[in-house]
């Protein structure tokens, strides 16, 4: 048990303090956060074309009201800590790989859901887009990262089972 | 019960809970943060004296007041200016941990809970005044600059570690403990049957 939380710890602050270095940040972190705007503003467009995308940014062309997608709004930090939980936990590098993958996915489906949706809610009233965004969204990524370890331990869980069942 | 039908029953209870507890936290949050802002505010004004007056409650915000005055964007002595310069500070970013942790406690078939929910806001509660500490020297790194690393005598962790602490305390902590909490007080429980504990301890 220590060493999984110790793993967790270290992988964890490792990968958060590379996340905040300047160059990861400038050739990493700010390209795949921009792709999140456009990927965002894609799927919106077929159904709303007074949408458009400009770096970070996501504008309604008729009202003005845009917003940036800044750090802690890319599920970067979210993967990290799905990342950080898989590597310390015993597995093949082979599970932990499909996990981190899968998980990766799960995390950014609902991360663009949460970025249409707040870009919709505070073209529409501001007080709840702060509320939602600050305290609501953020809580629901780390359910969705919970989730998808608890799903990724079952699956370990019953990949061991059969193993053991077949010594006895 | 299938573990299916557990995870489903529990994502169900989680999301059933979720909007009950945060709009509760609403409510009550200036309270719930105001024991925080007392401890945080005597701690704060002897670490540094010089340059923080006093930290705070109001209404949902805590707010930081400085030895200092400002004047065109520029810091000056406070016997020059004709206000005091001081900082509010947003204590929600870090407090919603505790309705978090709340939906995720309740939400989980247990045998007790009053005991581990007690420890695990206790918990929560010294972690927010962790991150209240970090807001502030995070506060008075960005805005007072120069004057607050160049107080004689005085310890001041590193612009690069205030910088990591603040991310950290800001963008982790409040979602991420709730979540470890959960998970170790919950290892016992009919979601989780064990495989956490079997699977790290073989």
């Amino acid at each position: 048990m220590l060493r999984f939380v110790i793993t967790f710890l270290l992988v964890l602050v490792g990968l958060f303090t590379l996340e905040m270095l300047g160059p990861v940040q400038e050739h990493v972190i700010t390209p795949f956060t921009t792709i999140l705007a456009r990927l965002s503003a894609a799927l919106i467009l077929p159904f709303d074309n007074s949408v458009i995308a400009y770096g970070k940014i996501l504008e309604f062309k008729d009202s003005g009201f845009a917003v940036s997608i800044e750090a802690g709004c890319n599920g970067v930090e979210a993967t990290i800590v799905l990342i950080a939980a898989i590597c310390a936990y015993p597995a093949s590098w082979r599970a932990r790989l499909i996990a981190i993958g899968l998980g990766f996915f799960a995390i950014q489906v609902l991360n663009i859901a949460r970025i249409i949706s707040l870009f919709y809610l505070g073209d529409w009233n501001m007080e709840y887009f702060s509320w939602i965004h600050l305290y609501l969204w953020p809580a629901l990524i780390m359910l969705d990262v919970l989730v998808v370890f608890i799903v990724y331990l079952r699956y370990l869980s019953k990949q061991v089972q059969p193993a053991e069942s077949a010594l006895e | 019960m299938s573990e299916n039908t557990q995870m489903r029953q529990f994502l169900l209870f989680v999301f059933t809970l979720l909007i009950p507890c945060f709009a509760l936290w609403t409510v009550a949050s200036p309270s719930i943060a105001l024991p925080a802002i007392g401890l945080v505010s005597k701690l704060i004004s002897s670490w540094f004296p010089d340059i923080v007056n006093a930290f705070y409650a109001s209404g949902p915000e805590a707010v930081l007041m400085t030895e200092f005055g400002e004047s065109s964007g520029q810091l000056i002595p406070l016997s020059q200016a004709e206000y005091r310069l001081g900082f509010q500070i947003n204590t929600r970013i870090l407090s919603y941990s505790l309705p978090f942790y709340t939906a995720l406690h309740f939400a989980t078939q247990k045998k007790s809970y009053l005991y581990d929910y007690m420890w695990g806001m206790l918990i929560l509660y010294v972690l927010f005044i962790f991150g209240l500490i970090c807001l502030c020297l995070k506060e008075l790194m960005v805005n007072v600059g120069a004057p607050f690393f160049n107080q004689p005598g005085v310890f001041i962790p590193s612009a690069n570690v205030i910088a990591i602490l603040y991310q950290f305390s800001v963008l982790i902590v409040p979602t991420l403990a709730p979540a470890i909490l959960w998970l170790w007080q919950s290892k016992d429980s009919q979601l989780l049957q064990g495989v956490f504990v079997r699977n790290v301890d073989s």
